[in-house]
């Protein structure tokens, strides 16, 4: 019996010496307020990619030999996934100081009281000051700011001049009509070649042409869809997508399967896409040999080009231990020279001071001058349903399940239950 | 019970307590129950504390972060008037509904042919369950990539070389075969393991029972039909109801590979509650979408025993 005891007992000491370590302590901000440690979230990939590296190698160990008390402790993840592991974390309290966030979750976020409200500091509209106002908008939720823009993107039209020798195109068209005859040049050359290529029927991929027809989402106060989501603009840029699709000038990838529109460019069976400045490093990496170019997104008739603003948010969680270092830190991914580091790696700066700068790549300009006309996303808590809304009505409609202005009355309903 | 009469030393009379005995059993029992509680304790943390909280939580609308508000039924009765969560429902019966039977039929096929005397039997039997042991996520990428509309091998095969489809099918992005393609991946990976199930069954029914039956002048079909699979029904009932439960838990595949597309054409029940949980940020939702679930589950995994439970003497 007491050997059993006492076998039972070194089980239970064993197995507690191996138990993990218990969650370290909070960084404590001892005498001044920036010591100690920033967990500092973001999507770059894993930590093998460009992004990563240029934070790991020349962001961070800057800032730290700036604030030497601060330790910058930096994972980066995959996109896929990222806002499940934040929320996770946030409910076990074991989240980070700041995070990298797409600028769809910043309203998301804010409804939860997860991020702070930054423009309660006393050093933000100095910062404010000095980033482009679309991109400072998109952190604007009931009233008040949540974050600053760390950077910026859109889409433009890339279009490949290899297929367009072959179809006998000189240059990019600037309207949907030219785009349209400039779609039977290529898909005369057969072979399996597609004219536009678009990799899903959601927000970020219809937007574009949403906007350059002249229609919307909501309102300007984001309170009704109806009679904008299903006005005669939405139709018509939907109506334009339906027929590339009927005619065969629209790559499957836009309904699914199919090659992906990097691959489907890298392998010249596409004459042109719509996509944002990290495909310039992502062609030069994986098709070395690819031709291609940059231009607006068509205009579509009555109207002007017009895109979608995208682009990162830098936030403070509400749970940061170490506010004082976590805004040190923010403040920091904002000065001129780090921008220009990450603008290096595809990353596109917010301020306005760097617009035009030779220290960046040249290939910014295009996207610079397209993101003058560019729209942000509806900035609701339930954007990924609203997200989901319209692209699973258009792709009725590409089906042709249902009409153009039928599957856009639908979607206007559904959406307005959001907006309510 | 009660004291027992001993006799002490020199021959006089003394009686032994009961809680003497009772004390005994304790000594006995008390490193038994210590050895448990370990384990115990895993199982009370990890399992039935979440199943408890979860129950808990889908009476209350919670976002995670904020204190949650009790809400009553409202989570359940919005989930039964929710449009996309009898679509989800559906499409996870249809999922079964294909899955269970082809991987039974397959797998019972491929024991019939494996339980006899054959050269490289042990390889054939290596071979079928390899896909068994393969990681859904790997396969569901594999598959991801054979099903491609463009560049895809299936299609290659389909069209070019055998030109049993008119062009490429864009498997993964039609509503009306999409479900299907997932289904027939489904089929492949499970068919190794009911393989070896039914294996086990057959092995199990007596051969002097078939040779019982071939004196008595009965030929293979009738063999099969009237000794195989009623001796087979305990091992039919056990796959009935562990693939019935599988199939219905559909979640991998699905995610990886369409994520409830199109048009929510593969949701399943578990991909749109992990969406309204972890995307719509609604937990107490999600919660109650799971017990729904839970409980047909249990109904049909009842209903199925019950149905197909009956007793063979031979």
């Amino acid at each position: 019996m007491r050997r059993l005891l006492l076998s039972f007992l070194a089980i239970v000491c064993l197995s507690l010496a191996m138990a993990p370590a218990a969650h370290v302590a909070a960084s404590k901000s001892v005498g001044s307020s920036l010591h100690g440690t920033v967990n500092y979230w973001n999507a770059y990939g894993n930590g093998n990619s460009a992004e990563a590296q240029a934070l790991t190698t020349k962001v961070i160990p800057a800032f730290e030999k700036k604030y030497p008390g601060i330790h910058v402790k930096n994972l980066s993840l995959p996109y896929d996934g990222f806002f499940t592991k934040l929320l996770t974390s946030l409910a076990g309290g074991t989240g980070p100081d700041v995070i990298r966030s797409d600028i769809v979750w910043v309203p998301q976020l804010a409804n939860i009281r997860a991020i702070v409200q930054l423009d309660k500091t006393s050093w933000f509209k100095a910062y404010a000051k000095q980033v482009f106002p679309g991109t400072l908008s998109t952190n604007f939720f009931k009233g008040h700011y949540y974050g600053l823009p760390l950077d910026t993107n859109t889409r433009v039209l890339i279009y490949n001049k290899t297929v367009f020798n072959q179809a006998g195109i000189a240059s990019a068209p600037t309207t949907t009509a030219q785009l349209v005859a400039d779609c039977a040049k290529i898909k005369a050359l057969g072979g399996g070649h597609y004219c536009y290529a678009e990799g899903g029927t959601g927000a970020w991929n219809v937007l574009p042409w949403i906007w350059s027809f002249g229609g919307s989402i909501t309102d300007g106060r984001y309170r009704t869809a109806a009679g904008h989501l299903n006005d005669k603009g939405t139709v018509a840029a939907i109506k334009f997508l339906v027929d590339l699709y009927k005619q065969g000038y629209l790559s499957p990838s836009i309904l699914g399967g199919g090659l992906s529109t990097t691959d489907c460019m890298g392998k010249n069976l596409c004459g042109m896409i719509l996509d944002g400045p990290w495909m310039v490093p992502i062609f030069k990496a994986s098709y070395p040999d690819l031709q291609s170019g940059l231009s607006l997104v068509p205009k579509g008739p009555g109207s002007g080009s017009h895109s979608v603003v995208g682009g990162e948010d830098i936030v403070e969680m509400s749970q940061s231990r170490n506010k004082p270092a976590a805004e040190a830190f923010i403040r920091f991914v904002l000065s001129p020279q780090a921008q220009i580091w990450m603008g290096n790696v595809g990353q596109m700066p917010v301020l306005k001071s760097l617009s035009g700068s030779k220290q960046l790549p040249s290939y910014f300009g295009i996207f610079q001058k397209q993101l003058k006309v560019a729209e942000p996303r509806t900035p609701s808590p339930h954007w990924s349903s609203i997200d989901d809304i319209i692209s699973t009505e258009v792709q009725r409609a590409l089906r042709g399940d249902a009409s153009p202005q039928s599957a856009m009355n639908d979607a206007a309903r559904q959406v307005n239950a959001l907006l309510h | 019970m009660g004291s027992q009469v001993m006799k002490a030393p020199g021959g006089t009379a003394a009686v032994a307590p009961s809680y003497a005995r009772r004390s005994r059993q304790l000594r006995r029992l008390v490193p038994i129950y210590l050895f448990l509680l370990p384990g115990m304790a895993l199982f009370l943390t990890w399992q039935l504390y979440p199943l408890a909280d979860a129950f808990v939580m889908s009476f209350f609308h919670w976002n995670l972060l904020e204190p949650s508000t009790f809400i009553g039924l409202n989570n359940y009765q919005r989930a039964l008037s929710d449009p996309l969560f009898w679509q989800s429902l559906r499409n996870v019966v249809v999922y079964t509904v294909i899955t269970v039977p082809g991987q039974m039929v397959l797998g019972l096929a491929a024991a019939l042919l494996l339980d006899q005397s054959l050269r490289f039997r042990a390889v054939f039997r290596t071979l079928y369950y390899l896909p068994v042991i393969t990681s859904w996520v790997v396969v569901s990428i594999m598959f991801t990539y054979l099903y491609n509309s463009q560049a895809g091998p299936l299609n290659y095969l389909l069209d070019d070389v055998l030109h049993i489809i008119p062009n490429y099918q864009i498997w993964l992005g039609d509503p009306n075969t999409a479900l299907p393609s997932i289904a027939t991946m489904g089929i492949w990976k499970g068919t190794g393991w009911n393989m070896v199930i039914f294996l086990a069954g057959l092995q199990s029914i007596p051969r002097e029972v078939y040779e019982a039956a071939k004196v008595d002048g009965a030929g293979a079909i009738k063999r099969f039909t009237h000794i195989t699979l009623p001796l087979l029904r305990p091992t039919t009932t056990f796959l009935v109801v562990v693939l019935v439960i599988g199939g219905l838990n559909t979640f991998i595949p699905v995610w990886i590979m369409t994520q409830g597309g199109p048009i929510h054409s593969t949701e399943t029940i578990l991909t749109y509650m992990y969406k309204k949980a972890f995307a719509d940020i609604d937990l107490g939702y999600g919660a109650a979408i799971s017990y729904l679930f839970t409980a047909l589950i249990f109904l049909i995994s009842v209903a199925e025993i019950r149905i197909l439970r009956r007793r063979y003497e031979y």
